[in-house]
């Protein structure tokens, strides 16, 4: 693996280089008219149209080094005069390392996460690889042998997300099913940091699910991937059943819709309804304090 | 005489083509269940009027227009989803469901009773009680039981 250092060198002199190939040099119109007027029974000279540079107020004064279009980092003479005889080497491709080719799935890019998380909350997210199987491919030549991975992730306070990866290798499976559940990350709605704030029912393909809202310290009672699930998630109260295919990939799915679209806020309903709504446990109950 | 299943059907069903107002007959039972709705903000409004639209101005009931006659009830959305999802019958002619008090304080609570499921958060039940057709917070602060007409999400 190329160092650090070695890393920045290639990419700020492939951007130095970059800058000097894109830039159009102006000798080579200077040259065509040059050209033109030589040329015998042409009645006018015909110059090449360089778009921007047709306007002769445009065109810069080639006499003079200017520090955008001459800005090559050669080594000058005593009067300041260009060395332009010997050949710049510019830098080549950095090397193709055979790690790099079998590596799994690029590296999260921080852009594509939440507001605010940061590639170093990630590393204290919880990971739980829910299923692991091993798929193959029929082919003309044969059953091609895959090894399959459903990665959830999560922070336990209300952020995760699930990635499926596929490799030869179970770990490269794995690795790649985690960065894509890095890339997948949702907050969820929890009442009280601890439970959901209704029940809910979702059908997703043949997996019926009925969630409960639970009290505080009944604790998750239900199907084990949901179980995972709401510990990563944060749901510390949860009862569950599932009912029809208890598929785990489709279990995991479902919970995982359910969870972030079918929760209605206690606070959106009475702004629909237009009603005034009042938490009566904390209000009235004192909870929490 | 349409029944408070009907109602029901045609109020959730208004509200899952998006209609603006809808048309249900025009009798004492459907005008009691949609003032229940109405003072619980699901709907926006009612007025009677023929089976064109609503009157502008008022027009008595007689005989002659009397197979007209429909109550409209204005429906509302919010944040582009309609404010009541479902509206179902609990107290069927197959099966009819009257509640005691006790039984009533469960279903508020989120508790189920008789075999009906208690009421999730932005949940109302309707009833008939001796005091008329009231919600179900209502009825309990009159003290009162009856029979559980209709619940609404």
């Amino acid at each position: 693996m190329a160092s650090p250092a070695l890393w920045q060198r290639y990419i700020t002199a492939s951007a130095l280089a970059s800058t000097s190939r894109n830039v159009t040099r102006t000798f080579t119109t200077t040259s065509a008219v040059a050209m033109a007027r030589q040329r015998p029974g042409a009645s006018k000279p015909t110059v090449a149209r360089v778009p921007g540079l047709d306007h002769p107020g445009t065109l810069h004064n080639l006499s003079e080094i200017h520090p955008l279009l001459d800005h090559y980092p050669r080594k000058t003479d005593q009067d300041g005069n260009l060395d332009l005889e010997t050949p710049k080497l510019w830098a080549s491709a950095p090397p193709l390392d055979n790690m790099l080719k079998n590596q799994a799935d690029d590296d999260v890019d921080e852009a594509s996460l939440p507001h605010g998380l940061t590639k170093d909350d990630l590393k204290k997210f919880l990971k739980r690889a829910l299923v692991v199987k091993r798929t193959s491919n029929m082919t003309t030549a044969g059953k091609i042998p895959s090894m399959y991975a459903l990665v959830v992730v999560g922070n336990g306070q209300g952020i995760a997300g699930y990635g499926e990866g596929k490799d030869d290798e179970v770990a490269r499976a794995v690795r790649k099913a985690t960065n894509r559940a890095m890339r997948n990350l949702t907050a969820f709605e929890r009442y009280d940091d601890r439970t959901i704030y209704h029940d809910i029912d979702h059908k997703f393909h043949a997996t019926n699910i009925q969630f409960r809202s639970r009290p505080p310290g009944f604790g998750n009672r239900c199907n084990h991937y949901i179980h995972e699930i709401c510990s990563c998630i944060g749901i510390l109260d949860i009862s569950a059943k599932v009912w029809g295919s208890r598929n785990p990939m489709n279990v995991i799915k479902a919970t995982f819709e359910a969870l972030s679209l079918k929760q209605k806020l206690p606070e959106d309903i009475a702004r629909g309804r237009g009603k005034r709504v009042v938490d009566v446990q904390h209000t009235y109950y004192g909870a929490n304090e | 005489m349409p029944r408070h299943y009907d109602l029901c059907a045609r109020v959730q069903n208004g509200f899952a083509a998006r209609l603006r107002r809808i048309a249900v007959p025009d009798t004492k039972m459907n005008l009691a269940i949609s003032n229940v709705l109405y003072k619980e903000g699901f709907i926006a409004g009612v007025s009677r009027g023929d089976h064109v639209q609503p009157d502008t101005t008022y027009v008595p009931t007689t005989p002659d227009n009397i197979a007209t006659r429909r109550l409209w009830l204005e429906l509302k959305y919010n944040n582009d989803e309609p404010v009541l999802k479902k509206m179902s019958a609990v107290s069927k002619p197959s099966k009819k469901i009257v509640m005691k008090v006790e039984e009533l304080q469960n279903l508020a609570a989120g508790n189920r009773a008789q075999f009906i499921k208690g009421l999730q958060p932005g949940e109302i039940a309707i009833l008939t009680t001796n005091y008329g057709v009231l919600e179900l917070r209502d009825a309990l602060e009159k003290g009162a039981g009856g029979e559980l007409l209709c619940r609404a999400i």
